[in-house]
C-alpha cells in the first residue's frame, strides 16, 4: 500500500498534479519519471524521510511497492 | 605506438587477431555490473569465444556483407557476438534495446523503418523480444531472413581452430550505425574498415592514447560516441575497456566514479548532461573510496559543451583528485566516423566570454566588463585528416570570429546515408559534409554554439521534433497538425528540455490538465519526456508558406509569450 506521503513526494518531484500510484506501478508509466529524473525522485524521498538508499538498492527497485517497503524497513 | 601497430593491417579483425597474438592474457574488456565482480575478458579468451560465435552464426547462414542488427542489453557475451559477426565480413549494427517506457508498437514501427531503410538481414536479440520482433520476418517487404537468440546458444565444449579470416580489403564495409530518432526517421551510416582504422589512428594520436590508458564508459553502443570512441578505439589498439551498463549508470551515476577509482581509468567520454548529473545528484557520503587522480581526459561531447557544467563538476571532484586539465572537449558526429575536432591532452578546454549583443548578429567580440556575455567552450582544433570551414547560409567562407554553419571534409567522411540519396544530397556537397551546426573559429580553435537544424539533443540523444509532433497530434483534444515541439536549454540539467505547443479547444483548466497529461503520456510512448506543454487556442501557431506550423517562429513566440508566465 503506497502511503499518501510517498505519493505526494513523487508527484511533487515530477511536478504532477495527480496520478494514480499503486504497489505495482512502475516508474515507466508515471509521466515525467524517466532515467534523468529518477535520481531526483530518489533524493527527494531520502531527504523527506531522512533515510539513505544504497546504490544497489536503487538499481534493483522494480516498482513503487518495493520502494515503499524499502522505506518502511529503513524508517522501521 | 599507433602507427607501428596499425601499419599493414587492413581490417578491424586483423587488429583484434594481432592483439590476441601479442598479449593473450592482457585484458580486453572488463564487463562491469554494479554489486558484482566484473567479468574480465582477456584477449585470448574473447577471441576464442568470438570464434565460436562466428562459426555458429555462419551455420545460421550469416555471411559477408549481411547486415546484422544486435538488440541485446548489457551482457558479457555482447562483445564476442559483435566480434564474431564482424569476423565473417558481415556488418554489425547495434540498436537500442527498448526500455519499458517505449510502446511495443512504436518500437516495432521504428524497427520496421530501419529494416526498410537499412535493409537489415538478421536480428540478433534476446528471447524476451521474440514476440515483438518475430512477426517482422514474415511481414510484407521484410528483408529479415531470421531472428536469432545467440545468448541461448550453448557453445561450451565446442572448439575452433582460429579466429576467422575474411580476407577482406580495407574498402569493405565494416559496420552500420544509425542516427537517433524514434519512428523511422533514422539515417544509417555505413563505414568501411579503412575509415574506422584511419579514424582510430588519427583520433588516437589527437588524444595521445597509449599502452597505459584504460577507457571507462557507460555509453550505449548504438551511439557513435560509445561505439567509436569507447569501443572501436580501445579494442582496435588493444587498450582495456571497462564497460558499464547505461541503465545502471543513469540510476546510480556514482558507479562510473567507482569504476574509474577501482580500475584506474584514464579516459572517458561524456555528454554534457552527465557532468551536471554527477555534480548535483551524487552526495559526498557516496564518494568513499573515490579517487579520480588516474583520469587524464574526460571528453565532453555529443551535446553543446557548457562552461557551467565543467565548473561545477571540477568544484565537486577536485577534492577527489580530479585535475582541471582533465576537462577536455570534442566535436564529433557519426558522418565523420566520430571526431572532427579535439582539445589538446593535458590542457583544459578553453572558455571564451563573448558579448551576447554581437553574438546574436553572428560576430564574436570579447565581453566588456559589466556587459551581458555568454561563455563559449572550445571543442579544440581539427584532428589530422580533417578540415573545417565556417560558412554563410549561401555557402561562402567566413573569417575567424564570425558565426556560420560548420562544414567538414575528412579522410574518415561517410559516403552517404545508406539507401537514402535524398538525405545524402542535402548534407554532402562536393566532398564536404554540411553539419547543420553553428559555430565559429577563434585562435585556431572551433566553438560550437547552436544548430541550424531543428533537431533536439536531450541527454546526448538526437530527437526529431517531427516524431514528437506526430504522436502529440494524435492525442484526442489536440487540433490535428497544429503542434510544434522544440528544445530549450536547461541550466539545471545541463541539457535541453522538450516543450510542446499544441492548439486545442480545451478552455476549462481541468480539461487542460487532462490534456497536458495525455500529451506527456503520448511522448512516453516513444520514450520521450515532454517537460512543458502549452495549450494556446486555435489559430495561435504561426504557419509557414507550406501551411504547416513554422517551428522556429513558434518557438520564439512561445518563449516570449507563453513560457514567461
Amino acid at each position: 500500500m503506497i502511503s499518501e506521503r510517498l505519493k505526494k513526494i513523487i508527484l511533487e518531484a515530477l511536478q504532477l498534479d495527480d496520478f494514480d500510484i499503486h504497489d505495482d506501478t512502475t516508474a515507466n508509466i508515471i509521466p515525467g519519471w524517466d532515467s534523468l529524473s529518477h535520481v531526483r525522485v530518489i533524493i527527494a524521498i531520502e531527504e523527506n524521510y531522512g533515510i539513505r538508499f544504497k546504490t544497489l538498492e536503487v538499481i534493483r527497485l522494480e516498482n513503487v511497492g518495493q520502494l515503499q517497503r524499502l522505506i518502511d524497513v529503513k524508517t522501521g | 605506438m599507433i602507427d607501428t601497430f596499425l601499419d599493414g593491417k587492413e581490417t578491424i579483425s586483423d587488429c583484434w587477431r594481432s592483439n590476441a597474438e601479442r598479449a593473450p592474457h592482457r585484458e580486453a574488456v572488463v564487463h562491469y555490473v554494479a554489486g558484482e565482480e566484473p567479468y574480465r575478458w582477456t584477449w585470448g579468451e574473447i577471441l576464442r569465444v568470438s570464434s565460436l560465435y562466428a562459426r555458429a552464426l555462419k551455420d545460421q547462414g550469416i555471411h559477408k556483407g549481411d547486415i546484422c542488427a544486435i538488440i541485446i542489453r548489457h551482457h558479457k557475451d555482447f562483445y564476442p557476438i559483435y566480434m564474431g559477426i564482424s569476423s565473417l565480413g558481415a556488418l554489425p549494427a547495434v540498436l537500442a534495446y527498448p526500455n519499458s517506457r517505449l510502446h511495443p508498437d512504436k518500437f516495432r514501427q521504428g524497427l520496421e523503418g530501419m529494416v526498410r531503410r537499412s535493409g537489415l538481414d538478421y536480428i540478433l536479440t534476446e528471447k524476451d523480444l521474440g514476440s515483438v520482433v518475430n512477426p517482422m520476418v514474415t511481414g510484407s517487404g521484410s528483408t529479415i531472413r531470421a531472428v536469432l537468440y545467440p545468448l541461448e546458444w550453448s557453445l561450451e565444449g565446442e572448439t575452433v581452430e582460429r579466429f576467422p579470416s575474411t580476407e577482406e580489403g580495407g574498402d569493405a564495409p565494416c559496420l552500420l550505425q544509425h542516427s537517433s530518432g524514434t519512428t523511422g526517421l533514422q539515417k544509417a551510416v555505413v563505414l568501411t574498415h579503412r575509415s574506422v582504422l584511419e579514424h582510430v589512428r588519427r583520433y588516437g594520436k589527437a588524444i595521445d592514447i597509449g599502452e597505459d590508458d584504460k577507457i571507462v564508459s557507460w555509453l550505449p553502443l548504438y551511439h557513435d560516441m560509445g561505439l567509436i570512441a569507447a569501443f572501436y578505439l580501445p579494442l582496435t589498439l588493444g587498450i582495456p575497456l571497462v564497460q558499464l551498463d547505461p541503465f545502471e549508470w543513469v540510476s546510480a551515476p556514482v558507479i562510473l566514479l567507482e569504476a574509474v577509482s577501482r580500475e584506474n581509468g584514464t579516459l572517458a567520454w561524456l555528454p554534457n548532461f552527465a557532468y551536471n548529473l554527477m555534480a548535483d545528484r551524487i552526495r559526498e557520503d557516496d564518494l568513499d573510496g573515490v579517487r579520480l587522480g588516474s583520469l587524464r581526459m574526460l571528453v565532453n561531447c555529443s551535446e553543446p559543451v557548457r562552461a557551467e557544467s565543467h565548473k561545477k563538476f571540477l568544484s565537486k571532484y577536485a577534492p577527489f583528485g580530479l585535475r582541471r586539465e582533465v576537462l577536455a572537449a570534442c566535436y564529433a558526429m557519426a558522418e565523420t566516423t566520430f571526431a572532427a575536432t579535439q582539445t589538446l591532452p593535458g590542457k583544459e578546454a578553453r572558455n571564451l566570454s563573448v558579448a551576447r549583443e554581437d553574438l546574436s548578429a553572428g560576430v564574436i567580440r570579447p565581453v566588456s566588463p559589466g556587459e551581458n556575455g555568454r561563455v563559449c567552450v572550445s571543442s579544440g582544433t581539427p584532428i589530422s585528416g580533417c578540415e573545417l570551414r565556417v560558412l554563410t547560409d549561401d555557402g561562402n567562407a567566413l573569417p575567424e570570429d564570425r558565426v556560420g554553419e560548420i562544414a567538414i571534409r575528412s579522410v574518415s567522411l561517410f559516403n552517404g546515408y545508406h539507401n537514402n540519396p535524398e538525405k545524402t544530397d542535402e548534407v554532402l556537397k562536393d566532398g564536404w559534409y554540411f553539419s547543420g551546426d553553428y559555430g565559429f573559429l577563434n585562435a585556431g580553435e572551433y566553438f560550437i554554439i547552436g544548430r541550424k537544424k531543428d533537431i533536439i539533443i536531450l541527454a546526448g540523444k538526437n530527437i526529431y521534433p517531427e516524431d514528437i509532433e506526430d504522436v502529440v497530434g494524435q492525442v484526442e483534444g489536440v487540433l490535428p497538425g497544429r503542434v510544434v515541439a522544440f528544445g530549450v536549454e536547461d541550466d539545471i540539467t545541463g541539457t535541453e528540455q522538450i516543450c510542446v505547443v499544441a492548439e486545442s479547444q480545451a478552455d476549462a483548466e481541468v480539461n487542460k490538465k487532462k490534456l497536458r497529461l495525455a500529451i506527456i503520456q503520448a511522448g512516453m510512448e516513444i520514450d520521450v519526456t515532454i517537460s512543458k506543454v502549452y495549450l494556446p487556442p486555435p489559430r495561435w501557431l504561426i504557419k509557414s508558406s507550406s501551411g504547416k506550423p513554422a517551428r522556429k517562429a513558434n518557438m520564439d513566440r512561445a518563449i516570449a509569450e507563453l513560457m514567461a508566465y
